[in-house]
């Protein structure tokens, strides 16, 4: 038991990375890593989002509940979240709003005044502190719009609510450090997601027994791209390995076609393709980087109270091999 | 303009796109008239799709409840003025020149006059003052005041009351508006009116299901003998007459005869005397005439043999009139009766039966009929032999019946103006008739409570009008094209519950409550119309016209011959027709030429040799496409036409393409479900298969793939969910308000979906459903949910509540009043209060807050002593509103008006937003409900390598027992749906005419979008990480949240209130009561043999209560506090007296059976 170490050294490859877009291999572990990975991405990693609301005037058609819920739906740029206190650990005030530690405060101020309706959107949010601020899509969306030529709405931003004639909006938010768990809009990940990487075997010996028509009519089998053949050779290719879903289709098909064994995939058990998309609220490099932060930290918070009696009782034998390792 | 030009340089575009789909078909319509190419001919045409815009066209025009609106429409412009026509005259009993005449009728604007101003209303403020909305109804009237009788006098628009006015009829402001003017009278345009606003709410008139009057329907009785009877009803009176056939002779059944008489002397009563003629009338068929002998022999055994006899005959047996002690009266009664309650409808000029005789002779012989051959006895379930009443003909009877109440009261109350000394007196006799509020208070007293009671025809019903269900958009819809049955819904036959062939098209087959009116409440399908009454005598001289031979004119030998047929208008006999089939084509024609009515149904019945022309209201019927040896007439051009706005629904009726078939003269057609399916034969094609369904089980995607019972679950829960109701929904008072926060529209859509606005007012949201096992949370229909979804907005709701306060007036001049409130004092509950004292809007609300700072004086009788204004404050006491909620709520809105007591009224809206939590009940449209078993972290649900994680976990047992097929394609489609970005359909049977995407082609979108063909995704544990054994099911379904929430049942209580009688504990939920310990329970309990628990749970925890027992006598004593010891009252003594406990229910049963002179004695016992 000692000799043995349970250590790995997992490996990280970035395959492709913007900055709400992150896709890249982890390599050299297990599920139980990658899932955990997954898992802080989602639930744990802090982000600033509006929780409180007060509304001074609200003329609009929506009700200040459903304001208050779309307000705090909205992402703000979450990059000093790690460095600021949660509300509740906070010491220097009294959750008033004004503390420069834990929290942010923000205004909005909306009347509409012409006949058009007018969209109070987060552009309008104005922030006590400009690093905090309604993640801004407008570059993006400006792209967007160039490529697609549908000219969309000028003001960028999400829309909260709209506005006739006459309405207005008033209210004062704040926004604080939060985590995913305790509600989704402090959630930084839109999407989380892993694959195992599947690992393509053609028995090209078998597949060369296959005419053109059956090649082409099993590459077809597949609803994703996988496969191809090629001009030239008229071989089957694995063009795009990852574009595999596992949904046993070629196989079957394979089967059907009086062909077993004519292609086998597996899915490689330590290697995971991840791709991550976040709200905007931290770069998708960054979402990584405090996820694996805070995986530490909880790793060390067992590890610390290794000493006492009752984390013996908790986790048993757990915690022996812990301290063994 | 240039919206214009751009449309019409996108149609040609359509133009190509339709040739191009049609190009497999040597180009249509020229080639018809070409050589008929047998095998064009049977080749599937393409028009069914085509075909389908005739419906949306068909509900433009038409609305959803045009029903109600037609029938209210005929009630205000026609049937009013027949009922004024019928009434027109006021003569005084004494001085008949005096007399008011009425010469037209009308009913005005809605408005109401304040204080001689007459001000303009409309609905919607109707809603929110809690006021009637209606409108004067106006004549014309002629009277002579004086006892000049030349002295004649005209007052136009003679104000006589106010009809209240259903939404969207032609009196109604919203008539003909379009949406922007809609919007600013403040109404939903997808509203759909045909209901009424009384004191504030909506009213709808149920339709009402009957047995068609003045029809002769065959049926048996419970002894097994044949009867035929015939409802007649006339404008003056209803009477039902029954032939029945006992003991092989026929009898006559009729009110007025205590015992049934012999149908021969009712014969020779009407001046059939004799036998022969009968016979003849009959037919002469010896089987008949065979038939006819015991009832010919019991006649002459009474010694009947003349008219005269005949009439004697029936005079003794006719009940005795109590009120007229007339002999000569008595003596023509017999008479009176065979003229006016026998066969009422049937009409007598100068004494002249043979109309009657005819008419009866008819009845013998098909009873005769049915008794050689069962085959031809009637089905009473039919919908044929049934008639619905609409609004329109419910309310004319009421008003009717007012109007002749009204002239009666004035008449007496002129007479007795009249009678007195000062009768030469100028008086304008008009003064009498104004303001009366004899119909006002009538029609909105009985619109409000829904009791109708016409005395004329001895008429009590209960329950005829419901308040409109808000509860969503579809319960409003559904609820106008409710049908409710006459009889009584607690009878356990199945023969009115079963679903009636008849009903193909006409009622839904889908739509039916559960339980007791299981199969008794209907619901009118999507294309049904129901008819209203026509003109009579021009449709009778045509039938006349075209080679009816009047019965008048024939012998009863002729009436009979057998190639000929009778032909029968609306119950009356009028002649019979050689040629029947030749007349009904002729008819037929002439109805689709528009000569008349398009409702006429005309209807050869080779079974009774007769031909059935109606005309009469409240047959049900729907369009169908008029086909001519199997082709349709709608050829593409005229769908183009339509598709361009050049022709409307009317102008197909009006070139005869489409007509209105009704349920008897659907039988004399073969109706094609699609063109293609035509013969030769076929006179008929559906316009829509989907149309047999109704607006509830419209919504449901691919019905046609689930079982039975599932739709019409899901058709009483669609009328659950919540979502909007209405455009102007946050302008309304209603007093309970379901809201859903996030309302989508459903990814899978059907075409009624789209006609009846259901995309536009949604009631639930697409859901991603992965259909696997999840945590053990979620069995017996338990869903489990991603606590990011709810997060994000998934089934938030909002509830509003309305509370109303009312400041009293009282008799003593005194007041309430409502104060300033004193929010420094933090225990006063008063901090959400405004300085006028009431809430205000946008606080946050706590249970127990004071929401109207009121104090009610404390003397409201007697007269006060000095100004009532200036009562000192001792005088009053608080009586200051407090909140009862759950915690969370916003007071929304406070809205103050005057009620009809002229009473300041303050009501608030009370807003809770709510988010689903355990126990919330939801529901996918395919009667699938399920509560929320568990919510779980998003972190922790499966995902799969596309990054979906799903919204909701569903248990795959639902599927097995409950075989909703239609739910498993429905998220196919909506999968599909979500990964091109199109909206799939899924109507009812629409796969065929391309009205449902087929599930092939679905499967071929998935895959071409990356997914599975079968829907199933490769899944990962969010748990482990590792994926999951299993593909799973997975795509986005409509779930529907339903009104049924936790936080609204969630009850327990320690110490409460009890009832005063029995001192156990209250009942219920809002009166804070107890939970019962039920027989069941106990019994377990007594199996488990906890006897201590028992005791505590039934007694010390219910109603313990001690008593004082006389061991001498075994009564009950008393515990006399003086001497400290019991005393039994009877022995009067306390010298056995043992104290116990027993339930107090126990001692309330001992003292209340000693009231009934029993007396139970307690034997006790040492324990």
């Amino acid at each position: 038991m000692e000799g043995q170490s349970y250590a790995r050294m997992p490996r990280v490859k970035i395959r492709e990375l913007r900055d709400d877009y992150a896709r890249f291999e982890l390599r050299d572990t297990d599920a139980s890593i990658a899932n955990a990975l997954r898992r802080v991405m989602i639930a744990e990693v802090p982000t600033i989002a509006i929780d409180l609301v007060e509304i001074e005037v609200n003329s609009s058609v929506l009700n200040d509940e459903f304001i208050a819920h779309r307000l705090g739906l909205i992402p703000l740029t979450s990059d000093r979240a790690m460095s600021m206190r949660f509300s509740r650990d906070c010491d220097a005030c009294d959750g008033d709003g004004q503390c420069e530690f834990c929290s942010v405060e923000f205004h909005l101020m909306a009347v509409c005044r012409n006949d058009e309706t007018q969209d109070v959107t987060s552009s309008d949010l104005i922030s006590s502190d400009h690093t905090v601020v309604p993640v801004d899509y407008s570059e993006s969306a400006a792209s967007i719009d160039a490529s697609d030529g549908i000219s969309g709405n000028k003001k960028g931003g999400i829309t909260i609510v709209k506005l006739r004639k006459g309405q207005e909006v008033k209210l004062r938010a704040i926004a604080r450090k939060g985590i995913g768990k305790d509600h989704a809009k402090w959630s930084p990940a839109a999407t989380v997601t892993f694959m195992y990487e599947p690992e393509i075997h053609i028995n090209e010996d078998l597949m060369e027994s296959l005419t053109l028509e059956e090649k082409k009519e099993w590459v077809e089998s597949s609803p994703t791209p996988v496969f191809e053949i090629d001009q030239v050779t008229q071989q089957v290719m694995v063009v795009d390995a990852e574009a595999y879903t596992y949904d046993d289709e070629v196989i079957k098909k394979a089967e059907a076609m009086g062909k077993p064994g004519l292609v086998e995939i597996n899915a490689k058990q330590d290697s995971f393709i991840f791709t991550v998309e976040t709200t905007g609220a931290i770069k998708a490099s960054q979402l990584l980087l405090n996820a694996i932060e805070i995986l530490k930290q909880k790793l060390d918070a067992v590890r610390l109270s290794e000493d006492t009696v009752e984390a013996d009782d908790q986790f048993g034998e757990l915690g022996a091999h812990m301290r063994g390792g | 303009m240039v919206l214009n030009q751009e449309e019409l340089q996108q149609l040609p575009d359509d133009n190509s796109q339709n040739s191009a789909m049609g190009n497999q078909l040597p180009n249509c319509p020229i080639n018809y008239s070409g050589i008929m190419n047998k095998q064009l001919l049977t080749a599937p045409i393409k028009s069914a799709t085509d075909k389908f815009q005739l419906l949306p066209e068909f509900l433009k025009i038409r609305g959803l409840v045009k029903q109600h609106l037609d029938s209210y429409n005929y009630f205000i412009e026609t049937e009013m003025q027949k009922i004024l026509d019928a009434n027109n005259i006021i003569r005084m009993t004494k001085f008949p020149h005096i007399y008011i005449r009425f010469l037209k009728i009308r009913v005005g604007k809605p408005s109401v006059s304040v204080d001689t101003a007459v001000e303009n209303i409309t609905p919607q403020t109707c809603r929110l003052t809690d006021q009637t909305y209606a409108a004067p109804i106006n004549v014309d009237i002629e009277y002579v005041t004086s006892h000049d009788a030349a002295d004649k006098r005209r007052k136009n628009n003679f104000c006589i009351g106010r009809m209240p006015i259903m939404l969207r009829s032609h009196s109604c402001v919203l008539h003909g508006k379009d949406e922007a003017e809609l919007a600013r009278l403040g109404e939903c345009p997808l509203d759909p009116g045909g209901y009424f606003v009384i004191k504030g709410t909506e009213k709808v008139i149920l339709i009402q299901e009957q047995l068609s009057k003045n029809r002769i329907i065959l049926d048996t009785d419970k002894k097994g003998n044949i009867n035929a009877s015939v409802t007649a009803s006339t404008d003056k009176i209803k009477t039902k007459t029954v032939i029945v056939m006992e003991n092989e002779k026929m009898w006559v059944q009729l009110n007025v005869f205590p015992k049934k008489v012999p149908l021969m002397v009712v014969m020779k009563g009407m001046g059939m005397e004799s036998d022969q003629e009968v016979i003849q009338m009959i037919g002469r068929d010896p089987r008949y005439s065979l038939l006819l002998m015991p009832s010919i022999e019991e006649c002459s055994k009474n010694g009947v043999y003349t008219q005269q006899q005949a009439l004697e005959y029936l005079d003794s047996k006719a009940k005795s009139s109590t009120y007229s002690n007339n002999p000569s009266e008595k003596e023509g009664r017999a008479f009176r009766i065979l003229t006016d309650v026998f066969l009422a409808h049937v009409p007598v000029h100068q004494n002249n039966f043979r109309a009657k005789c005819i008419y009866t002779a008819v009845m013998m012989r098909r009873m005769m009929d049915a008794i050689l051959n069962k085959d031809a006895m009637d089905d009473k379930d039919y919908v044929g032999n049934k008639r619905l009443e609409l609004s329109g003909q419910i309310i004319s009877l009421l008003f009717e019946d007012l109007f002749k109440t009204m002239i009666l009261e004035v008449r007496t109350h002129i007479d007795k103006l009249l009678e007195k000394a000062d009768k030469a007196k100028h008086f304008d006799i008009t003064n009498c008739l104004q303001g009366k509020p004899t119909i006002t208070n009538g029609l909105e007293r009985t619109l409000s409570t829904g009791n109708f009671d016409i005395k004329r025809f001895k008429m009590k019903r209960k329950g005829m009008t419901q308040v409109l269900q808000r509860l969503s958009f579809i319960s409003a819809l559904g609820q106008m094209t409710r049908v409710s049955p006459q009889f009584e819904k607690s009878r356990k036959v199945s023969g009115p519950r079963a679903l009636q062939p008849s009903q193909w098209g006409m009622l839904c087959p889908c739509d039916t409550p559960e339980g007791e009116a299981c199969g008794l409440v209907k619901n009118l399908a999507l294309m049904t119309h129901v008819t209203t009454d026509e003109k009579e005598s021009p449709l009778i001289s045509l039938c006349y016209s075209l080679g009816v031979e009047d019965m008048e004119q024939l012998s009863g030998e002729e009436l009979h011959t057998p190639d000929s047929f009778l032909v029968i208008f609306n119950g009356l006999i009028l002649g019979k027709h050689r040629r029947p089939q030749h007349f009904a084509t002729a008819m037929r024609k002439l109805r689709r030429a528009g000569k008349m009515g398009e409702f006429v149904s005309i209807y050869v019945n080779e079974k009774q040799h007769c031909v059935y022309i109606a005309s009469d209201g409240g047959r049900v019927c729907r369009p169908l496409v008029i086909a001519d040896k199997g082709i349709s007439r709608v050829k593409d051009d005229h769908m183009e036409e339509l598709k361009d706005g050049m022709r409307t629904f009317d102008d197909f009726l009006r070139d005869g393409l489409i007509e209105y078939l009704d349920v008897n003269e659907e039988n004399n057609a073969l109706i094609a479900l699609y063109e293609g399916d035509a013969t030769p034969d076929t006179t008929h094609i559906e316009i829509e298969p989907f149309t047999i369904l109704g607006v509830c089980a419209g919504l449901i995607p691919y019905p046609h793939h689930n079982q039975s019972p599932r739709n019409t679950y899901q058709c009483a829960m669609g009328k659950q969910a919540m979502g909007n109701i209405a455009y102007n929904q946050l302008c309304r008072m209603d007093t309970l308000l379901y809201l859903l926060v996030y309302p989508q529209r459903p990814l899978l859509t059907t075409k009624s979906i789209e006609l009846v606005g259901y995309d536009k007012l949604g009631a639930g949201q697409n859901a991603t459903v992965a259909v696997m096992s999840y945590s053990g949370y979620d069995i017996e229909d338990a869903i489990v949910m991603n606590k990011s979804s709810l997060d994000r907005g998934f089934g938030r709701c909002i509830v509003m509540k309305k509370y109303t306060v009312i400041c009293q007036k009282y008799a003593n001049g005194t007041s309430d009043r409502i104060l300033r409130p004193n929010r420094a004092d933090s225990s006063s509950r008063q901090q959400i209060l405004d300085d006028d004292g009431l809430a205000a809007p946008g606080e946050i609300i706590k249970p127990n807050d004071i929401y109207v700072n009121r104090q009610s004086p404390i003397d409201t009788r007697s007269n006060i002593i000095g100004s009532a204004a200036n009562l000192p404050d001792s005088k009053y006491r608080s009586s200051a509103q407090s909140f009862k909620g759950h915690g969370g709520e916003v007071v929304d809105r406070v809205v103050l008006c005057s009620d009809k007591n002229n009473n300041m009224c303050i009501k608030y809206i009370i807003r809770h937003n709510r988010r689903p939590e355990l126990g919330d009940k939801f529901s996918s449209r395919h009667g699938q409900k399920g509560v929320c078993g568990t919510i779980v972290q998003q972190e922790d649900f499966p995902f799969s390598e596309k990054g979906i994680c799903p919204d909701l976990i569903m248990n795959p047992h639902g599927f097995p027992s409950r075989m909703t097929v239609g739910k498993m394609i429905e998220l196919l489609g909506g999968k599909a749906g979500v990964s091109c970005g199109k909206f799939h359909y899924g109507s009812a049977f629409g796969e065929r005419s391309g009205h449902a995407d087929k599930v092939e082609t679905i499967s071929a979108t998935l895959v071409k979008h990356g997914f599975n063909y079968s829907g199933k995704d490769f899944i990962y544990s969010g748990i482990t990480g590792c994926p999951l054994q299993a593909y799973i099911f997975m795509g986005p379904i409509y779930y529907q949240k339903l009104k049924h929430m936790v936080l609204d049942k969630m009850h327990a209580r320690g110490n409460g209130p009890r009832v005063m009688l029995t001192r156990q504990p209250t009942e219920g939920k809002a009166r804070n009561g107890g939970l019962r310990v039920g027989e069941m329970e106990r019994d377990c309990l007594i199996a488990y043999g906890a006897s201590m628990l028992i005791y505590e749970r039934l007694m010390l925890s219910s109603d313990p209560f001690e008593v004082q027992v006389c061991r001498e006598c075994g009564l009950l004593g008393y515990y006399n506090h003086k001497l400290k010891t019991g005393i039994c009252s009877s022995c009067k003594n306390g010298d056995k007296i043992s104290t116990m406990k027993l339930p107090y229910a126990c001692k309330l049963l001992i003292q209340e059976l000693q009231s009934m002179n029993i007396v139970p004695r307690l034997k006790l016992a040492e324990a």
